[in-house]
């Protein structure tokens, strides 16, 4: 039982590995940008959890400020994947627009609230 | 050629259709907002009730100093002597709103006063809530549904009666925020642009800024956003409507003071987390099958799911253990009052006794949204034909708005836009219905051709949405094209006219047999139907809802008897007493005084302090000089009291008396409420018990009432008075208005000298004189 | 015109009689009226009067039942104090009577009450009013068989010799009284639960009040020092009372008479009467123990002005001045126990207020870290001197947005990570649009 899952998983691995290798390239970097940000706002839920959350809202602000980033990341690779059917007739420069001016946004809301 | 022709005579009608709804639009902007109109007319332009009051000295305070100094506002001329850090504890929407719009007028010379302006806010801003409630509309079922579900909202007396000019309070503007925050989240769903979900973010920050009942948005959209992955309609779109309006959104409400750090940690917030949770957990997933082969997939859910239960258990379980050990951070009372109704009165009497947190009752319903109550059901059908995720966001949201009414009758008004849009949809497909089978009917009369039919059948904007969408729900319910492809849906359409003409009459046939007279009798019932409900939203908004609680009217055989008592006991207080005097009452008429009188309060509507409320109520329950230590102990100098009795005004103190007890009791066990009931009875005649015939309010309230009658018969409890002379011994009468129905006594300052023991042998009055040269105010029992 | 003219040179001519009355700014009485039984009470208390006179006050003498006798005229009263000699009125005459009475001494004016063992109800209800109560037999007297006086003739021991004085330097003066007092008269007892009025001679603990002349059927009401023969009352507008059971108190016979006390064989050659009575008079016509408090300013240390409200964690700097009228002038007012609350429903703070010995008061303190209205409280109540009750309203706010710290180390992390995703964004941008 445990050997079959094991080997299971390994056959999951490796045509995980393969399939994630056809990407194109934009996309890699997308979920390279993504990575990134979820491994800041790692750091700084550790960091947290060591100091304490005194200035609260600045945690608040550095942690949301990477999820968001993530997010709004994934929402521009789920728009500019060429295989997604229902965006087919959404032009990337549109979407790269969307997601410059939300980041803008997010961008203004934490300096706000950062200190 | 003929298809150029009939493409230009296409977008001509579209034009056509275009204007006819701007200037509809237009019209119902009017139409909401001089329904409104009816107090300023029957009365004048004046604030109403008692929490707009303050929002129209916060409004004032903010135009007069900038927005920094309002910002860091310290109030100290309320709940002395704690004061009120304002800027942390409002909502800035409304007060920001008023005076941004004042603002911009003054710089457009055009000198309108601050109150002007707070008081046609709300009319200006319904009708941009009836605008934002054509948009929503139209987004979940089309134009004409759109135009339908304005107009219903314009008029609907439920809204009217929170919005009228001169109701001055949140839910003015708040309305406006929630139904446009609507809009912008299923225009986000149905397109799945970011710019969408942005200024859908943006909106949410809006209604947060105005409205305590933005908790609302931010449980009903993650409950949609559940039930669309349940059902099996989860698509990227929901992601791209979702997970940036919850990180921007949390981020915004952070940013407003009074939210605060309230946006991640009170549990009202929590179900938005789980769902973001989720649905990056149902987004991967998808991620994943669409890279992986079926078989490799099925692996995957097997590992994952036995290895996953266990982590998910464990998540859980912290989840749990986390939200049950915040015992302040959990559920906050009001919203605990929400999910049981039953808890509010047994452990916070101040939620409970305020009356608009009451359960409504039958009637109020059918006074409220009239005609509405039974298109509702009709409409919530018609959005499952076809379902969509617009459609279904709209029945959740009807349904959740109704249990939440039905628990506090304040709620009425979240379901109010909720019923329109129902009821819009539901009374346009039914004209729709009708209209299409008379003219189908006619053409069949008339004899003319299929094709032409087919023409007929695509003359009208709406039809063919429906018709484009009936097509649609025979391929894939899941492949819902963006609005751009509407066109060169279209275009196809028109391409392929020829064949889908025939496929769609023939199910036009089978959808619409209604016979002409039956289609023509029931246009007309629906439109009396439509009059009918005109009439009574009228009726409604001039009669029932248009009263400014601070005059009162009546109608003898005179002629209209107008009761302005209020105004005339705060001018009195205004011109009469010094800046700095503290004036006491019961904490309905505090936003009153700060505002029109201009004096300290001790406690006013905002309650955020049970214990100082408590402590007013319990000195209103005390026999005369307990009361005079306590009003003495908070520097008070002045108490006020309404008093109905002499004019049958029912809402005044000794009605509200057992709250005050109630209150007041729960912090001070000495005050207990069966020692002021005979027999579980609350009287004031007679059979009173000594307790409440001693008490400080009995005694404020008929203090010399017996003078105007000789009997002293009270109007409002219908008998009359149990103790009927008597003198004041710690307190002296300074004011009482006109109708005796706002009476103002002053607290007498302690006695220069005590005296002895013996006994007088003359009687005579030994009170001192309130005017003396170099007394001073000393507390002999401190 | 040449009316206006008249009311002029009348006003003007009336200014120096009110600054000569009694004023805030004067506090001594000038104009007294004494109300007597008959006149021989003027020439057989004149050694009491003389003090009285050469002090500089203004006595006027009037048959307690003149007709013409009144303490205002016009809303106006014509004297500042009132002296009640006539322990066996009935009524009084004109206008007086026991409510005008209150009422002047709840204007701010002093009042000497002395009945006698003839001591009329009139005369109790004005004492019961200010606070003391006669015994009600009316034929009873103060009786002490083991502190009388010892006296020529074979006394029923009414005649009492007191020393048990109160301990107040203000009241009875720096110098102590050697002699004991002579007394004979009816005693009074005090409420204990009264705050303003004070014992000032009491009997021993061995007197009891009962009638002389009858034995005594059940136990006195009164007994030992339970009774008082002199009390002071000070009201809460520092009018002062003196009461007294004994006319004869004043009188010259008791002021030259030598006094020994029984059981003592020390033998005064001057009782203590004279230097007792005059001392207490002049702290009763607040010759002494008047207090005044001035020029109370409060603000931020290192500031001058005085702010409209103060910020938690603020350092502020009170001030008061604190004078004592010498009977003459003010004088500064020394003593190290005066102090100032920071006040809202309960004391924040309290301080000794130190002093520069001359009459400046101030001290120092940090506002505490609560926000609300605040008030500078100080309540000055001392055994004889006037109570002092200032207080002053300065709401306290918390801080504005932008007082707290600007950048606080601990959020470091938290700012590096804002920015370092502002890069990023940045650098993505680039890469994604300029990468093919």
């Amino acid at each position: 039982m445990a050997r079959s899952t094991g080997k299971d998983a390994q056959a999951l691995f490796h045509s995980l590995r393969s399939a994630y290798a056809a990407t194109p390239t934009t996309l890699k970097i997308i979920d390279l940008y993504v990575g990134f940000a979820v491994f800041t706002a790692l750091i700084q839920v550790v960091y947290m959890a060591i100091v304490g959350s005194f200035p609260f809202n600045s945690f608040l602000s550095g942690v949301l400020s990477c999820v968001g980033t993530a997010v709004l990341a994934v929402c521009l690779r789920i728009q500019v994947n060429k295989d997604n059917k229902e965006f087919k007739d959404l032009p990337p420069e549109r979407a790269f627009a969307d997601f410059v001016l939300c980041n803008l946004v997010l961008h203004l809301v934490i300096m706000n609230f950062l200190g | 050629m003929a298809a150029a022709a009939k493409a230009g005579e296409a977008t001509l009608r579209h034009a056509f259709g275009n204007v006819l709804s701007f200037f509809i639009l237009l019209l119902i902007g009017v139409l909401a907002f001089s329904i409104r109109l009816f107090s300023v007319i029957k009365y004048e332009s004046v604030i109403h009730e008692f929490d707009p009051y303050f929002n129209y000295r916060v409004t004032q305070f903010l135009t007069k100093n900038g927005i920094y100094d309002f910002w860091n506002w310290f109030d100290d001329r309320t709940w002395y002597p704690l004061g009120r850090v304002i800027g942390g504890t409002v909502y800035p929407g409304l007060t920001l709103t008023a005076g941004t719009i004042w603002w911009l007028l003054n710089s457009l010379n055009i000198p309108l006063s601050v109150e002007t302006v707070c008081v046609f806010t709300a009319p200006i801003f319904s009708a941009f809530a009836s605008w934002a409630t054509y948009l929503l509309t139209k987004e979940v079922k089309g134009a004409g549904a759109g135009l339908t579900a304005a107009a219903l909202l314009a008029m609907v007396p439920s809204y009217i009666s929170r919005s009228v000019a001169g109701s001055y309070d949140n839910e003015a503007v708040a309305i406006f925020a929630l139904i446009i925050t609507f809009y912008l989240y299923i225009k986000t769903l149905n397109t799945g642009s970011l710019f969408y979900a942005t200024l859908n973010a943006i909106a949410y920050f809006y209604m947060v800024c105005s409205w305590g009942g933005y908790t609302f948005i931010i449980n009903l959209i993650p409950m949609h956003v559940l039930l669309c992955i349940v059902t099996g309609r989860y698509s990227s779109r929901l992601y791209i409507a979702y997970a940036p309006l919850v990180v921007l959104g949390t981020l915004l409400a952070a940013l407003v003071p009074v939210v605060g750090f309230n946006a991640v940690m009170t549990s009202e917030h929590f179900a938005s987390f789980l769902v973001f949770i989720i649905l990056h957990v149902v987004a991967l997933v998808y991620y994943i099958k669409g890279i992986l082969s079926p078989k490799m997939f099925k692996v995957a859910v097997t590992l994952v799911v036995s290895v996953g239960l266990v982590v998910c258990c464990a998540v859980i379980a912290i989840l749990v253990a986390l939200v049950a050990s915040s015992p302040t951070k959990g559920w906050s009372g009001r919203s605990l009052s929400l999910l049981d109704p039953t808890y509010a009165s047994k452990y916070i009497p101040i939620i409970a006794s305020v009356s608009e947190h009451q359960p409504p009752t039958w009637p109020s319903y059918f006074m409220d949204i009239n005609v509405l109550a039974f298109l509702v059901p009709a409409g919530i059908i018609a959005c499952f034909l076809p379902l969509s995720d617009a459609s279904s966001f709209v029945v959740l949201y009807i349904v959740t708005s109704v249990y939440f009414s039905g628990v506090m009758v304040r709620l009425m008004l979240v379901f109010a836009p909720a019923a329109c849009i129902m009821s819009g949809i539901a009374l346009s497909q039914a004209f729709d219905v009708f209209t299409r089978s008379i003219k189908f009917q006619l053409l069949r009369i008339l004899g003319f051709s299929e094709a032409d039919a087919g023409d007929g059948s695509s003359a009208n904007v709406v039809p063919e949405n429906d018709a484009v969408k009936v097509d649609k729900s025979e391929e894939t319910i899941k492949e819902r094209p963006s609005r751009k492809n509407k066109k060169k849906e279209k275009e196809q359409m028109e391409k392929a006219q020829a064949e889908k003409t025939s496929a769609k009459s023939k199910t036009e046939k089978r959808l619409l047999v209604l016979p002409m007279e039956l289609s023509v009798i029931g246009l007309l019932l629906l439109v009396f139907m439509g009059a009918f409900y005109v009439v009574h939203c009228v009726w409604a908004a001039a009669e029932a809802y248009s009263a400014p609680s601070i005059v009162l009217t009546s109608y003898t055989h005179e002629g209209l008897h107008v009761f302005d008592d209020f105004r005339e006991a705060y001018a009195w207080l205004r011109h009469n007493t010094e800046v700095d005097d503290k004036v006491a009452s019961w904490w309905d008429y505090g936003y009153q005084t700060t505002a029109m009188a201009n004096r300290t309060v001790i406690v006013d509507n905002n309650t955020w302090n049970n214990t100082h409320i408590a402590t007013v109520g319990t000195a209103m329950s005390s026999p005369e000089k307990a009361a005079w230590e306590i009003f003495n102990s908070l520097d008070v100098k002045y108490v006020l009291v309404v008093f109905g009795g002499l004019v049958g005004y029912p809402s005044d103190d000794i009605n509200k008396f057992l709250w005050m007890v109630r209150i007041g009791g729960g912090v001070f066990p000495h005050i207990k409420e069966p020692d002021y009931l005979r027999d579980g009875q609350y009287r004031i005649d007679s059979q009173a018990t000594p307790t409440m015939l001693n008490c400080l309010m009995y005694k404020l309230s008929y203090y010399r009432f017996v003078e105007t009658d000789g009997k002293g018969f009270d109007r409002v409890r219908r008998t009359e008075i149990g103790k009927k002379y008597f003198k004041l011994t710690h307190f002296e009468e300074v004011f009482t208005t006109h109708h005796w129905m706002v009476r103002i006594y002053k607290l007498k300052p302690s006695k220069n000298r005590i005296r002895g023991k013996m006994k007088k042998s003359k009687s005579r009055t030994s009170t001192p004189s309130s005017k003396r040269s170099g007394s001073r105010k000393k507390n002999p029992w401190q | 015109m040449a009316k206006l003219l008249l009311y002029l040179t009348l006003a003007t001519s009336l200014i120096p009689l009110f600054s000569v009355a009694f004023s805030p700014e004067n506090p001594t009485d000038r104009r007294v009226l004494v109300l007597v039984d008959d006149f021989a009470i003027k020439s057989s208390h004149s050694l009491y009067f003389g003090s009285l006179t050469s002090r500089g006050f203004q006595l006027e003498f009037k048959l307690a039942d003149d007709p013409n006798i009144g303490l205002q005229r016009y809303g106006q009263y014509l004297y500042d104090a009132l002296v009640l000699f006539c322990p066996s009125v009935e009524r009084f005459g004109g206008s007086i009577d026991v409510a005008s009475i209150v009422d002047f001494v709840d204007s701010g004016h002093d009042l000497i009450v002395a009945a006698d063992s003839n001591a009329s109800d009139l005369i109790r209800e004005v004492a019961t009013e200010c606070g003391v109560d006669f015994d009600e037999d009316p034929a009873a007297m103060v009786i002490d068989h083991i502190n009388y006086a010892v006296s020529n003739f074979d006394g029923d021991h009414t005649l009492i010799a007191s020393d048990d004085f109160i301990k107040a330097d203000v009241i009875l003066g720096s110098k102590k009284i050697e002699a004991p007092v002579l007394f004979q008269g009816i005693g009074h007892s005090l409420n204990p639960a009264n705050s303003l009025v004070l014992k000032v001679l009491s009997a021993s603990s061995s007197a009891y009040s009962a009638n002389p002349k009858s034995k005594l059927s059940n136990p006195p009401s009164l007994t030992g020092s339970a009774i008082s023969l002199v009390s002071v009352v000070q009201a809460r507008n520092n009018a002062r009372i003196l009461i007294t059971g004994s006319l004869s108190m004043f009188s010259n016979r008791f002021f030259r008479s030598g006094v020994q006390k029984a059981g003592s064989s020390i033998k005064h050659e001057k009782s203590g009467n004279e230097q007792f009575l005059t001392e207490i008079s002049k702290w009763v016509f607040h010759e002494r123990g008047h207090l005044k408090a001035v020029n109370v300013r409060h603000h931020k240390v290192g500031e001058s002005d005085e702010p409209a409200i103060y910020r938690i964690n603020d350092d502020l700097e009170y001030s008061v001045e604190i004078y004592e009228w010498s009977g003459t002038s003010w004088e500064p007012y020394v003593s190290d126990d005066v102090q100032v609350q920071f006040y809202m429903m309960s004391p924040y703070v309290l301080k000794t207020l130190s002093t520069d010995q001359k009459g400046h008061y101030s001290a120092e303190f940090k506002v505490p870290d609560v926000y609300g209205v605040f008030q500078f409280k100080v309540e000055y109540q001392r055994l004889g001197y006037t109570s002092l009750s200032l207080s002053k309203q300065i709401p306290v706010r918390p801080y504005r947005h932008n007082e707290y710290e600007r950048f606080l180390p601990a959020a470091y992390p938290y700012y590096g990570s804002a920015f370092s995703m502002m890069a990023g964004f940045f650098i993505f941008t680039i890469v994604h649009l300029y990468s093919k």
